[in-house]
């Protein structure tokens, strides 16, 4: 039927028109598209179903029902063709992670806590398996009876010279004359000896092998050695608990964790929904709740003085240079964009060096000893400073595209009506600009918010501040880290989740807000 | 750069959501470098969000983003029945040979294979549930908090051969009373003295203080003594100072491992080593400005007669020709100082398919004095077995490292001490700062013990 819908406007028109031609051909490269992106997308959706990934697999089905509606249908949903392809990379690249974020801060996830139930449980019981008390350690060489494939044996050698063969009806004590050389192992008559590998291939065999003996059942150690074995936590399923036997002490589920009246936690915990605990824990620690604020305002801060420094001095060098008088202007520019074009993890670090008060350059050339990262202010500003040098290149960089973007007859104009440079400046090219640069400013606020890694390269949030976890130059993401992996129990993605939230939000708030004001200097334009 | 790609992911389009779009995807990359153990899912997402930046930005990809964008995927399994995650450079060459013998006399396919040190841990996360991770790895004792707290790693019981391991080897391989690693070297810091500026070893701490402030105020050397404090404070660096006047991190229990609820930072020796500290800044013997860089650099050129540092370093004092010696630490305060000792060793993966054989190639084959002395050239690290160790005095950089082990503590491996580097740091970084170092250190101790009660 779509075909018709193609094809029914050139059967109406006796002559024959190039567009028709070009028109089939769009067809057929659109049904190839489709046809490529309908494979793919279905053997990935086959994939996350092998991998039990089945919230995705619905959501990427979904989608390619949509995409293949929208351009399979000629007339109808002819705004969802633009819009489609861009919602769904929208929801896959910004809400999935959110949500997914949103998830995990709602999880115990971290150190201690990323198995699942059932591994966690086996693994409790695994490790708890060790020698009972005083066992007596043999030796063991795993014998098998007629040849490599006939039924497993051990021949046990206690640490006195006493040899046995244990089965699972139990030990047999051997005479030494019974022992054979089989190459580099021993065996006794009817019995072959099997090398690790042998061994390895009936692994399972092996390890179902108890001997009972009067200290309780001896069991294999690796192939080289066995004792009687004690497994000491044994789980109830029925009672979901977990319970030591040596010394009867019950262990309950408690978010994640087998923990013993005491609160003593079994490691490993597995990973768990624990609810708002991670928002209730955030809100009651008491660091956290004295320092948030100071964190917030010095965030706020440092991400608007870094924008406004840099856009100012990278506006002021655009204006200079956007004077067509000017020599060597392309070399100059190449000049001023090379702060931005080393990576910024290099050169803060060089930066770090610099501003080191004994050993550094900027001291050492001027004979000074400013602590520049030391003390109550100057941390403040020498952030500030190489951050402005960070990001002055890129302000330049727009500010130049935007001012050239401005018409020219504009300031002719103006200087007709007899307005002064600086009249000019402020009514007519500073607004234009701000119209073409104001979103990018809220797009460099929102990076600069974030800009974890100038901080923890310049500063790692140093100075310190007496009985505080935020230094002074901590902004929140970096406050984030030290909170989510430099506290109790290691990395903590459940908390760091949680706080990446909060954070999310502010930003994404503030972002609104700031684009709301953009839209309005547009309306000056009209 | 970053600024520029989700500026321009910004522009490009539905102007407020992307605004979401864009903080977040600054949020989740900022999340992707920091914790490298977050889920794929999560990886790919930021991953996928940079992607789709970069496409935008096409022309601006720097060496840094390429590197966390790229990830590091360990070598594959293969048909092996038994697999060693091993440091390609030292490390494989010595495995190697065992492990052919072993794969040759034991029938079964061994494969060796090369993984970076500082990607084994997180791999083995990735790829042991998988079953694609390694039978056996290669690593250090203070990955075993995290490694036994994930269940990554199961005991090993070395049965009467334990005794013939240097005893702070096989306490750092102990977690809750159990043997979780095959160790094979010690790594510590010691005292290097660089001899043509002081001929003789000085028989106290307050002897090489002395020394040092007379050196540099006649202005024969620039640094009195290049001890690292990277702008800050360096309890690691610093804690053989520190246990002389009777501090310590945490307590140990009767069999040697650490006791979490005996924090000592804010003990009596604590405070005053804290105050021994604040008068070493004072006078100049200690400086928070050194850094790594200028401790290796002053000392290599001679500007400084002692450093406190370990094996990491001397493989360039060798090669700047300088001509010193490395000594365990004189004693400080009249007490014998303690080092925090690293330890390395072989450990068996509770993922792993054929832990038994695994066992079976530690026990018989890597526990032999042969492969100690083969990392230790290998490696040039002093080796755990006490026989091994004793073998190679005649090597004097290594043994030097050695001796000074002896006194050593394990680095603490309990999760607990997690809690513990930040506050510490910052306690050195205000008495260096001029607070007063009982309040520093007391208001670092209670800052830890919040942390270890809120983990």
């Amino acid at each position: 039927m779509n075909d018709d819908h193609v094809v029914a406007p050139g059967r109406g028109t006796r002559v024959p028109r190039p567009g028709r031609v070009s028109l089939t051909t769009a067809l057929v490269v659109k049904l190839g598209v489709l046809v490529v992106l309908n494979g793919l997308v279905l053997a990935g959706i086959q994939r996350m179903l092998a991998n039990d990934e089945v919230a995705m697999a619905v959501f990427s089905g979904l989608a390619l029902l949509v995409i293949d509606g929208v351009y399979l249908s000629e007339r109808r949903f002819v705004p969802g063709k633009y819009l489609v392809p861009g919602t769904i990379f929208l929801v896959i690249f910004a809400l999935y992670p959110v949500l997914y974020t949103v998830y995990i801060s709602t999880t115990n996830y971290g150190t201690g806590n990323n198995l699942d139930r059932a591994t966690a449980i086996a693994q409790l019981e695994a490790q708890s398996v060790a020698s009972s008390d005083g066992a007596i350690r043999y030796e063991l060489q795993i014998l098998a009876q007629g040849d490599v494939d006939g039924p497993l044996a051990f021949l046990l050698t206690d640490p006195n010279g006493n040899r046995f063969l244990g089965t699972d009806a139990g030990l047999e004590p051997l005479d030494p004359s019974q022992i054979i050389a089989d190459g580099r192992r021993e065996t006794i008559a009817g019995y072959v000896a099997l090398n690790t590998g042998e061994a390895q291939d009936r692994v399972d065999e092996v390890t179902s092998i108890a001997v009972p003996t009067d200290q309780g059942e001896v069991v294999n150690d690796g192939f080289r050695a066995a004792f009687a074995k004690l497994q000491r936590l044994q789980y109830d399923s029925a009672t979901n608990t977990m319970r030591d036997v040596v010394d009867g002490t019950e262990y309950t589920v408690e978010s994640g964790y087998f923990v013993a009246p005491d609160g003593t936690r079994l490691l490993p915990g597995w990973r768990a929904n624990v609810g708002l605990d991670n928002y209730q824990r955030l809100i009651s620690t008491s660091s956290v709740r004295g320092e948030f604020l100071r964190v917030f305002v010095w965030t706020l801060v440092f991400s608007i003085m870094s924008v406004v420094l840099s856009f100012a001095l990278g506006m002021f060098l655009a204006l200079v240079f956007n004077n067509p008088k000017m020599r060597a202007q392309k070399l100059y520019r190449s000049l001023i964009i090379i702060p931005y074009a080393l990576p910024s993890f290099m050169t803060a670090l060089v930066w770090k060096g610099m501003l080191n008060t004994q050993f550094g350059i900027v001291n050492r050339m001027l004979g000074v000893s400013i602590p520049w990262l030391d003390g109550q202010w100057m941390p403040y500003v020498s952030i500030l400073l190489v951050n402005t040098w960070l990001g002055y290149p890129y302000m330049f960089l727009i500010c130049t595209g935007a001012l050239q973007s401005i018409p020219g007859d504009l300031n002719e104009a103006a200087i007709v009506d007899g307005a002064s440079g600086v009249a000019r400046f402020r009514r007519v090219t500073f607004p234009l600009l701000l119209i073409a640069v104001a979103p990018l400013l809220v797009a460099s606020f929102a990076f600069n918010f974030n800009n974890f890694n100038l901080i923890y390269l310049l500063t790692e949030g140093k100075p310190s501040v007496l009985g505080s976890n935020a230094g002074r130059t901590d902004i929140l993401i970096s406050f984030t880290y030290k909170l989510a992996f430099g506290g109790g129990r290691g990395a903590d993605y459940g908390y760091a989740a949680t706080i990446s939230f909060i954070i999310f939000m502010i930003v994404a708030g503030i972002s609104a807000f700031s684009f709301r004001f953009t839209r309005r200097l547009e309306e000056i334009r009209r | 750069m970053r600024r520029n790609r989700t500026a321009m992911a910004m522009v490009s389009g539905l102007a407020l959501l992307v605004a979401a779009c864009g903080s977040d995807g600054g949020d989740s990359a900022a999340e992707a470098t920091t914790t490298e153990a977050t889920t794929a899912t999560t990886a790919e997402a930021a991953e996928t969000t940079e992607a789709a930046e970069t496409t935008e930005a096409a022309t601006d990809t720097t060496m840094v983003e390429e590197t966390t964008t790229t990830e590091y995927v360990a070598p594959a399994r293969g048909d092996a029945d038994l697999v060693i995650w091993a440091d390609p450079t030292t490390q494989v060459p010595v495995v190697e040979p065992l492990a052919a013998q072993f794969a040759e006399e034991e029938g079964l396919n061994v494969s060796v294979l090369g993984v970076p040190g500082d990607k084994i841990r997180d791999q083995l996360a990735k790829a042991g549930p998988a079953g694609e991770g390694p039978d056996i790895i290669i690593g250090a004792h203070d990955w075993l908090g995290e490694l036994v707290a994930n269940g990554a790693v199961i005991p090993i019981d070395l049965g009467a051969d334990v005794d013939n391991y240097a005893d702070v080897a096989i306490q750092g391989f102990s977690y809750d009373g159990k043997l979780y690693g095959l160790p094979f070297a010690v790594e510590n810091v010691a005292l290097i003295r660089n001899v043509d500026l002081v001929p003789e070893s000085p028989a106290t701490w307050e002897d090489l203080e002395a020394t040092a402030l007379q050196l540099a105020a006649d202005g024969t050397v620039e640094i009195p003594l290049a001890l690292q404090e990277n702008g800050n404070g360096d309890p690691y660096h610093n804690y053989p100072l520190f246990t002389g006047y009777g501090g310590y991190v945490f307590g140990t229990n009767p069999d040697g491992s650490y006791n979490p609820d005996d924090l000592g930072i804010d003990s009596p020796g604590a405070l005053a080593a804290a105050e021994a500290f604040a008068r070493w800044s004072e006078e100049g013997l200690v400086s928070k400005d050194i850094s790594f860089d200028i401790m290796k650099e002053s000392f290599m050129s001679g500007k400084a007669p002692f450093a406190i540092t370990g094996p990491w370093s001397v493989g360039d004092f060798t090669d700047a020709g300088v001509n010193f010696v490395v000594e365990p630490i004189p004693s400080v305060n009249g007490n014998t100082p303690k080092v925090f000792v690293g330890v390395q060793g072989f450990m068996i993966s509770s993922f792993s398919e054929a832990q038994d054989a695994a066992k079976t190639f530690l026990l018989d084959y890597i526990n032999s004095e042969e492969l100690q002395l083969a990392m230790y050239e290998a490696g040039n690290r002093p080796p755990a077995m006490t026989s091994a160790f004793e073998k190679i005095a005649s090597d004097p950089i290594p043994y030097g490292f050695g001796l000074s082990a002896v006194n050593g503590q394990p680095m603490p491996a309990i999760p607990a001490m997690a809690s513990v580097w930040d506050s510490w740091t910052s306690a050195y970084e205000l008495v260096f700062t001029g607070t007063d170092p009982d309040t520093a250190f007391t208001e670092a101790a209670a800052a830890i013990r919040e942390k270890i009660a809120g983990g």
